[in-house]
């Protein structure tokens, strides 16, 4: 390859370093004192409800939107006073995806490469089509496309000036399994080569398939932000009991006063309990044996959905 | 350079795939010629049957004068069974008969009445009659050196030749046609940026937002610049309307096409849809049509209709195009004047629009 834009800059130790940033719209307070930090090198995942802020803190990070308050640092310099030269240095997948859909992928990307001024355009126009699977396509008119062939030409488009740090806009909303699977492994080819990756979505079982780190947003503050390990170690551990219906609602109230037990739920074979990390599953299942019959028990670690609900959930509470 | 050249391909591959859309929006420019040259030519030729039943030297006499006099009539000679039959199945406008008799009742110094039969379904034929048959009896009379016509017209026109009302409107359409292609096109060029949402791809590229938009609407005009000569071809062919400045002209037209280019795509950022910009173009442009000189020069339509003609950029353009085409003054601003204000919406246009791009109205 021959790019520029990603290697003639020193990469700092952050590649993206929000502080305390708030910004409005209207009455909607969009982000809400916001901080984060995103390791060079590293894939980070932003999840959260609709409306949590994501687009907005991709916005404000792009340098589209100027925070009411906070700093934003990317690559190591100031949005607010270098946006137009930081945009030459970021690949952005916008979530509506974005492409010209009556013209050719050639053309899509003969117009970005113009755009972002990339040198020897042809030869890198065919490198990132060959790097998504498009090369045969690249001269079929877009609009015939399905989802997931439109979102890997969009993706061709982030990275066609190799830019060091790559947005990610809900990369694989609207694709059927396999192209998401496509996408995944695009993205972790892109990690493999040292870029940064910042991606949004609603999938958790993406961000744990392709994150380093998560950062959970709630009404645009930051409710979590670790590996998605210490993120289900923080949620405790999950031990599923077997038990009748009607057992296992007996026992849900039972145990909802039991030191450690942080949450009961009642499922098709019984009870889920979420545990908190300094409790023995085997005292709970003894003390419930007391309570109802119990056929069978098992633990095992949260998945990040269970994560994602127990800390909104909390959030709520709160 | 290079932003504007990729920005110009890319508008021009997405046009050529937009044939229908764009060879309809020129058919709308030859329709709108035709539209106006019917509206010229309705009431032009309406038929009214003269039935001479004298057959007189001055019966034939008062039938030239009657021909030669200011009408919209279209005068047959033809039987009074015929014009009674003609008149009664709505194929005749008006009768007007000269009596039997008519020669020797005027030498001999007797007043003749002419009858007149006319289909009064629009009271304008019926004023067209009132109009002509005096001017015909008073061109009569003088032809005829008959005494008590002791008035006559000492014609002195301010231009040295006439302009005829077809070639007139022709010229006139040509601004319309302007506003409808160049707005049209203009505004696709901008609106599909937001239909596509390729507005933000825009606005997160270190491009400059002016480069692509200059690169757009350079095809833009250019297709509606080709357009538009289709119609100029028409009107120097079909109607045999030879501009009397063809560069003049020329200039005027790009310069038209330009300006109505940004206007519509400062539209198509405002609305930020095809389909709601094409419509409110052709709704504006008819109104900001007729009361834009098109028709006469509007200082003659009443004080009112004159200062609301200044906020249609169609008065102006109306008033570069006929002074390059005819050498005609129909704004009492001067032509640079109109040229200037011209450039002035052009120019506010262009800034809204990159204000709209820059903005991107994602929110």
């Amino acid at each position: 390859m021959t790019q520029n834009q990603g290697s003639a800059h020193e990469s700092p130790r952050d590649a993206i370093d929000v502080s305390d940033v708030t910004c409005t719209f209207g009455r909607v307070r969009a982000l809400d004192g916001l901080s984060m930090r995103v390791s060079t090198g590293t894939v980070v995942g932003i999840v959260g409800p609709n409306g949590a802020g994501k687009t907005t803190l991709i916005d404000v990070i792009c340098g589209l939107v100027r925070p009411m308050s906070g700093t934003v640092r990317v690559l190591g310099q100031d949005v607010t006073s270098n946006a137009a030269a930081l945009r030459a240095r970021i690949g952005v997948l916008p979530q509506e995806t974005a492409l010209y859909d009556e013209v050719t992928p050639h053309q899509n990307l003969r117009f970005a490469a113009a755009l972002y001024d990339v040198p020897n355009a042809e030869q890198r126009i065919a490198e990132v089509l060959e790097l998504v699977g498009l090369s045969a396509r690249a001269g079929d008119v877009v609009r015939g496309f399905s989802g997931g062939m439109q979102r890997r030409l969009a993706i061709a488009r982030a990275l066609l000036h190799n830019p060091p740090l790559l947005i990610l806009d809900e990369p694989t909303v609207g694709v059927d399994v396999e192209a998401r699977h496509q996408i995944w492994a695009h993205i972790r080819a892109l990690r493999a080569g040292g870029r940064t990756v910042v991606l949004t979505t609603n999938y958790l079982d993406e961000a744990e398939a392709l994150c380093d780190r998560v950062v959970i947003l709630r009404s645009g503050k930051v409710i979590a932000d670790d590996t998605p390990a210490a993120l289900a170690a923080r949620t405790g551990r999950c031990l599923e009991l077997e038990c009748r219906e009607e057992g296992a609602r007996q026992l849900a109230e039972a145990l909802r006063s039991h030191r450690g037990v942080l949450r009961a739920e009642v499922v098709d074979f019984g009870l889920r309990v979420y545990l908190a990390a300094e409790v023995s599953p085997e005292d709970v299942v003894r003390d419930a044996r007391q309570v109802v019959p119990v056929e069978g028990f098992r633990t095992r670690s949260p998945d990040l959905v269970e994560v994602f609900r127990a800390l909104t959930a909390a959030g709520s509470a709160a | 350079m290079r932003v504007f050249r990729a920005s110009a391909a890319l508008e021009m591959a997405q046009l050529r795939s937009s044939r229908g859309f764009v060879a309809l929006t020129a058919l709308a420019a030859v329709s709108f010629l035709v539209m106006v040259c019917l509206f010229g030519l309705t009431g032009a030729y309406a038929p009214v049957a003269l039935i001479d039943r004298d057959g007189s030297p001055h019966s034939r006499r008062f039938a030239e004068a009657l021909l030669g006099a200011h009408h919209s009539f279209a005068l047959k000679s033809i039987s009074l069974a015929e014009a009674e039959a003609a008149l009664g199945t709505g194929r005749l406008v008006g009768i007007i008969t000269i009596p039997a008799g008519f020669g020797d009742s005027v030498s001999r110094g007797v007043t003749v009445p002419i009858d007149v039969r006319i289909d009064n379904v629009n009271v304008d034929l019926t004023n067209d009659v009132q109009r002509a048959l005096p001017a015909a009896i008073v061109a009569f009379g003088r032809r005829e050196q008959y005494p008590g016509v002791r008035v006559r017209m000492a014609e002195h026109d301010v231009l040295p030749h006439d302009t005829g009302y077809i070639p007139y409107l022709v010229v006139s359409a040509l601004a319309l046609d302007a506003m409808v292609i160049a707005g049209i096109l203009g505004a696709m060029a901008t609106a599909r940026e937001w239909e596509r949402r390729t507005v933000k791809l825009l606005r997160l590229s270190p491009a400059p937002s002016s480069a692509v938009l200059a690169g757009k609407l350079a095809v833009a005009g250019g297709v509606a610049a080709a357009a538009l000569a289709v119609t100029v071809l028409m009107i120097v062919v079909g109607y045999g309307v030879v501009p009397v400045a063809p560069w003049t002209t020329a200039f005027a037209l790009a310069a038209c096409v330009a300006i109505f280019t940004c206007l519509g795509a400062w539209l198509g950022a405002l609305l930020k849809r095809t389909l709601a910009a094409v419509p409110l173009l052709f709704g504006l442009a008819m109104p900001l049509y007729v009361d834009s000189g098109a028709l006469e020069p509007t200082r003659f339509d009443g004080q009112a209709i004159w200062i609301i003609a200044h906020a249609s950029p169609i008065y102006y353009a109306v008033g570069v195009l006929e002074w390059a085409f005819h050498g005609l003054r129909v704004t009492p601003e001067s032509v640079f004047v109109d040229l200037a204000i011209l450039a002035g919406i052009a120019v506010l246009s262009m800034g809204l629009t990159l204000g709209s791009l820059a903005r991107g109205g994602a929110r």
